[in-house]
């Protein structure tokens, strides 16, 4: 059964409101058995794009294809998807059987099906206790998982999720997001779920597509776009990382630091005597004892804030700028008030050439 | 400590005072005068129930009870379906014109119910807008539409078309319509989407609108009057002829009392009946 056509292929899809362009010649293929993320900052489009996979809008150019069909002037309900909002958008006027039970009825499913179905979700989801219950009457985490089942119950080629963990608190979020990816292995359909925050979208997807100004920014294995970013824009977003300017030296292979005396090898690429960006991961900053002469940036211990395994150093660099640095726990730790040299490896560091 | 119960005193009992004075005591004398009796313009008080008796079995008083009955079932259903589509396209698309278009339906409010009516008159009457145009082009002219129900109709239709497009708009205004995405999103069609989660959720709005039309045009004593003709007599007509012309103030007092009662069992029957919860009704809390 090996084909060629991707399970779901957006091509070229572009969406214009007015002057404004909110999407703009967005190409993504997505695989059956995988779990993709849409990462971005508000705004960016990633909600328009979910909109548009589920028809509730039109693009202004472009096609969407599903299991190789043209579903882009298809409405929302020939289209055999399921989709969890951030709001939930249960009907409140429905219980939580009704609510689950909503799609079957919609493609007129024979009661002995509906019930069988309901039967299944309502397991998966632990609902069972729930289901004559209205919506209003439910925690915010029972709703969630509410919404999940409505968009599950009805078999859908795939599930769309727009930012459906938002609303929940921390703790319960964790504990969602494991459930939620354990339920995509499951089922194994494609799961889109289109979040804001990129610690979602790591410990879940196995890629990430991420969109900025309705652009494709970067798609990729989530590790990837973790370790190498693609953009600045990328780099910057995703994962924690501090910023550092920089020029790129005459001999075209070693980055000066502006502002710091320290220098890092190992660029190829960008022409000598670029101005450069420099991005540092912050958990890949590297801290010793502060030595005159040595290469790094000197720098003060500030303070150190505990989180859990890992201690967060935050440090003021003789210049005065505060950098982040995380560290795991270790018994000859630096203390407040330390002088201490920072330096990271030369491939930790991504560097972009400025104005891109 | 006294200032707040001073305050408390003052925000309970003015109002209460109020609504004994102008509100309970009007309709306990209103009850009290239907079992009396009136005659040559001077109120007998002997308590019986023959008041009660002539309008059971008065064959007119029926005849003007049902038609109004009829007339202002007809007039509610038929704005309702009329104020629909209107509130529905003001709220999705209004834009930022939403507000002038709802205003715009209250116009005809501010010249006031008689000279509303007046204007009516000029339209449908036999030399009006319609019917002098038809005699001009050497047409018929309708004659349903000259001093008849019809034409009770189309004017009770007229004055309450603003309240009922209002409390749909209003309720419409507050519908999250990202419900009917989802419901759409779930697999259901458009007609689906109206009839599962639309109509439902403004379901205890557009009674609101309908009983705002539906009592008012029960007791409908004006538009008769200006448009009715000879065989357009309604119920709320007859009270006012019993206090004014033929002074039987008893019998027009226990019309009174039976339309009011008539009225309560309505507004009654229909909040019962309607199961607030299903209808998304959410000032019932967390239950």
């Amino acid at each position: 059964m090996q084909s060629k056509t991707p399970y779901i292929r957006i091509d070229n899809v572009s969406r214009d409101y007015g002057a404004v362009r909110a999407l703009s010649d967005l190409t993504i293929s997505i695989e059956k058995h995988e779990f993709i993320a849409i990462l971005g900052p508000s705004g960016s489009g990633k909600s328009t794009l979910l909109r548009l996979i589920a028809g509730l809008d039109q693009p202004s150019t472009g096609k969407i294809f599903i299991e190789g069909r043209d579903v882009t002037d298809l409405p929302p309900h020939k289209r055999g998807i399921g989709m969890v909002f951030q709001e939930f958008l249960l009907f409140p006027h429905r219980t939580v059987r009704e609510n689950l039970a909503f799609p079957l009825r919609m493609t007129r499913e024979t009661p002995a099906h509906i019930a069988e179905r309901l039967d299944w979700v309502a397991g998966v989801l632990s609902l069972t206790a729930l289901l004559d219950r209205y919506p209003n009457q439910l925690s915010g985490g029972q709703q969630q998982r509410v919404a999940l089942g409505r968009g599950l119950i009805a078999n859908p080629t795939l599930l769309l999720l727009d930012e459906p963990l938002a609303n929940l608190d921390r703790e319960l979020r964790q504990e969602m997001e494991v459930e939620i990816r354990r339920y995509q292995k499951q089922l194994g359909i494609p799961f889109v779920y289109v979040t804001h925050n990129q610690e979602e979208a790591l410990s879940m997807s196995d890629r990430i597509a991420v969109i900025n100004n309705g652009r494709l920014e970067a798609l990729g294995e989530r590790q990837a776009i973790y370790d190498s970013p693609a953009s600045p824009f990328v780099a910057r977003f995703v994962g924690r990382s501090t910023r550092f300017d920089g020029v790129v030296e005459p001999d075209g292979r070693t980055v000066q630091l502006s502002n710091y005396a320290y220098a890092m090898p190992g660029i190829s690429g960008i022409p000598a005597r670029t101005q450069v960006d420099v991005f540092v991961k912050n958990e890949r900053f590297h801290l010793a004892p502060f030595v005159e002469g040595e290469a790094g940036i000197p720098s003060k211990v500030a303070d150190v804030v505990l989180r859990g395994p890992f201690l967060e150093y935050i440090l003021e660099t003789d210049r005065g700028e505060r950098i982040i640095a995380v560290q795991s726990k270790r018994n000859d730790a630096a203390v407040v008030g330390d002088r201490v040299l920072l330096t990271w490896a030369a491939a930790h560091a991504h560097v972009f050439a400025k104005g891109v | 400590m006294a200032d707040s119960q001073l305050q408390k005193r003052l925000f309970l009992d003015i109002p209460t005072a109020f609504l004994l004075l102008f509100f309970v005591l009007p309709l306990v004398a209103l009850v009290v005068l239907s079992f009396w009796q009136t005659e040559n313009y001077k109120i007998v008080r002997e308590w019986s129930t023959i008041n009660y008796r002539t309008l059971a079995t008065e064959k007119a008083y029926v005849t003007f009870f049902v038609r109004s009955l009829v007339m202002a079932v007809a007039v509610s259903t038929t704005l309702v379906v009329l104020s629909w589509p209107i509130a529905y396209f003001i709220v999705r698309y209004g834009g930022r014109y939403k507000l002038i278009f709802s205003l715009l339906l209250v116009i005809p409010f501010l010249s006031g119910e008689v000279l509303r009516l007046i204007a009516l008159q000029g339209m449908l009457g036999p030399a009006g807008l319609i019917n002098g145009a038809l005699v001009k082009l050497g047409a018929a002219p309708l004659r349903f539409i000259m001093y008849s129900n019809v034409a009770s109709f189309i004017a009770l239709l007229y004055l309450y078309l603003p309240m009922v497009v209002t409390t749909v708009y209003l309720s419409l205004l507050n519908f999250d319509f990202r419900l009917a995405s989802a419901a759409s999103a779930c697999g259901a069609g458009r007609l689906q989407v109206f009839t599962e989660v639309i109509w439902p959720l403004n379901l205890s709005g557009t009674l609101v609108g309908f009983m705002l039309c539906f009592v008012p045009t029960l007791s409908a004593s004006l538009v008769p009057r200006f448009l009715g003709g000879p065989n357009g007599q309604l119920y709320g007509m007859s009270i006012a002829q019993q206090f004014g012309e033929s002074g039987t103030w008893a019998l027009g007092a226990a019309m009174g009392v039976v339309l009011f009662l008539f009225s309560a069992l309505a507004l009654v029957t229909l909040s019962f009946g309607v199961n607030l919860r299903r209808t998304g009704f959410t000032g019932l809390g967390r239950q």
